[in-house]
């Protein structure tokens, strides 16, 4: 799957998810409130007929007062009363933490109901009534809703990858399209290729003057430039079809290679190189760290401009390429590793290369950082082994 | 204890009299005259008023404007009892009276 599809694959999802889950956490409030509902009901008709008892006693109470001091005690409920300024006359509550506004409610482990006195016996105007709430029938709706909530959530995924699948489609077929073109292509570039490359390095250079050398030069590096596009081409397209030659060797004549490669595509465009290479052990298959470097300068020559530097400097763990091309703005930077994408239109290329330089680093945990500055250029530092860890 | 000892509580209570406060002076009389129980008549107003601050409200409305329709005595006790005259104490003295009232007959803190 293409990092693009995958984002917007993300993206869908995490919609999907973030409108569902809402609509499930709401569902299931919606339940849970009916629930306690019920349950408060239930318990509110028991609790209409201890309020009944209690008030008859309230009135005998009243009535022999202060010869009877003690309030009246029942070991199904405990209970409270409040006269009409909300003050507190007497309770055996557990919980004083009282709403005069509801009829019935639940609050720290017991459930609370409020008459309001016709009389007011005592001077109180509401009569609380507590029980506590045993929660059996909160494990029980609990239990279900986890149930509900385990199914709700699978339904969901499923229905989430499907849809997910439906929208990215289109996007996938245009891809495998080019793909599939990009394919047929290369297979059909490689005999020309080969056969333009051979014969130019079959020439000798020495036999010819001035004019038909620069003339068989410039053919060199229109050649090398198709070669290293036919390379990226193959890549794409073979990738993971041929088995990996991982090794451990020194980085440092590979670059000098590669170098050497491109110097002919360096003075066309009179660029300047400096470079300072160190040796500098890797573990990784030689063919794709070359399509790592190649990318690296070819951008680095391409996005350059005539008369330009690139430096290039190899350290134990550390490369660095530095140009002084135009730059790259941030938000182009943000998409620069996305397949099909080029910084600068007015250039050729499919814009693999730094998809390819994205695969072939991650897949070797390699660390791969751009910087850009519009105007000055442009700098790429690619770690590896105790570079990565030490970073 | 003997005849000292009679004229000792004769003497406290004569002084508790002129010199008690508000309620003690204006109020515990004239009801121990018409015979009239305060535990009696604070129970009935607590049946009506319920909180501190509307009894102490509805009853100086009373004392100063009384009627049958603002007693919270029923129709029983006015067989007996004629309406009391408007009180003429100051508002001071009347709210320092019903203080009184409030702290000596109150529920809140004396139920076990």
């Amino acid at each position: 799957m293409l990092r693009s599809e995958r984002s917007s694959l993300r993206r869908f999802l995490l919609l999907y998810w973030l409108l569902t889950l809402s609509l499930l956490v709401l569902a299931f409030t919606v339940y849970y409130r009916s629930q306690e509902r019920i349950m408060l009901l239930e318990q509110k008709a028991r609790m209409v007929d201890y309020a009944s008892e209690q008030i008859k006693r309230l009135a005998r109470l009243h009535r022999y007062f202060p010869e009877l001091r003690t309030y009246p005690r029942d070991s199904r409920f405990r209970s409270a009363i409040y006269d009409l300024e909300y003050r507190q006359i007497f309770s055996t509550m557990q919980s004083n933490d009282v709403d005069f506004r509801k009829d019935i409610y639940r609050r720290d482990g017991v459930i609370h109901y409020v008459k309001i006195l016709d009389k007011y016996y005592l001077g109180a105007k509401y009569l609380f009534i507590e029980t506590p709430d045993n929660l059996h029938w909160y494990r029980q709706m609990m239990w279900k809703l986890g149930i509900a909530g385990v199914m709700a959530i699978l339904l969901l995924a499923l229905v989430g990858l499907y849809l997910a699948r439906l929208f990215t489609r289109p996007m996938r077929r245009s891809i495998e399209l080019l793909d599939r073109f990009i394919k047929d292509t290369t297979h059909e570039l490689n005999t020309p290729l080969s056969t333009i490359l051979t014969n130019v390095e079959g020439i000798d250079a020495s036999s010819l003057d001035d004019r038909q050398r620069r003339k068989l030069e410039r053919i060199e590096v229109a050649a090398r430039t198709v070669s290293s596009l036919y390379d990226d081409l193959k890549f794409v397209t073979l990738e993971g079809k041929r088995p990996a030659r991982e090794e451990e060797f020194d980085f440092a004549p590979l670059l000098r290679e590669r170098l050497e490669y491109f110097e002919g595509m360096m003075r066309a465009k009179g660029i300047r190189l400096e470079s300072s290479i160190r040796s500098a052990p890797i573990h990784a298959d030689r063919r794709l760290l070359a399509r790592v470097v190649d990318n690296l300068l070819s951008n680095a020559i391409k996005y350059n401009r005539r008369g330009g530097t690139i430096r290039v400097r190899l350290l134990p763990g550390k490369l660095r390429i530095e140009d002084t091309g135009r730059g790259i703005s941030k938000v182009a930077l943000s998409e620069i590793f996305e397949r099909y994408s080029r910084f600068d239109e007015s250039e050729g290329g499919f814009g693999l290369g730094l998809d390819i330089v994205r695969r072939i680093v991650d897949r070797y945990g390699f660390d791969l950082k751009i910087d850009s500055e519009e105007g000055k250029g442009t700098w790429v530092v690619l770690r590896w082994g105790n570079e990565v860890k030490g970073k | 204890m003997g005849m000292k000892g009679i004229s000792l509580v004769l003497i406290l209570l004569g002084s508790n009299l002129v010199s008690g406060g508000s309620f003690d002076r204006n109020c515990v009389p004239c009801h121990r005259h018409e015979k009239v129980s305060l535990r009696k008549t604070f129970m009935n107003a607590l049946l009506v008023y319920s909180g501190e601050k509307n009894m102490k409200a509805g009853l100086r409305y009373f004392l100063k404007h009384p009627s049958r329709d603002t007693s919270v005595m029923g129709d029983e006790f006015f067989r007996t009892h004629s309406i009391k005259r408007p009180s003429e104490l100051s508002d001071a003295e009347l709210d320092e009276a019903l203080d009184e009232y409030w702290e000596r007959y109150k529920v809140i803190g004396n139920l076990e």
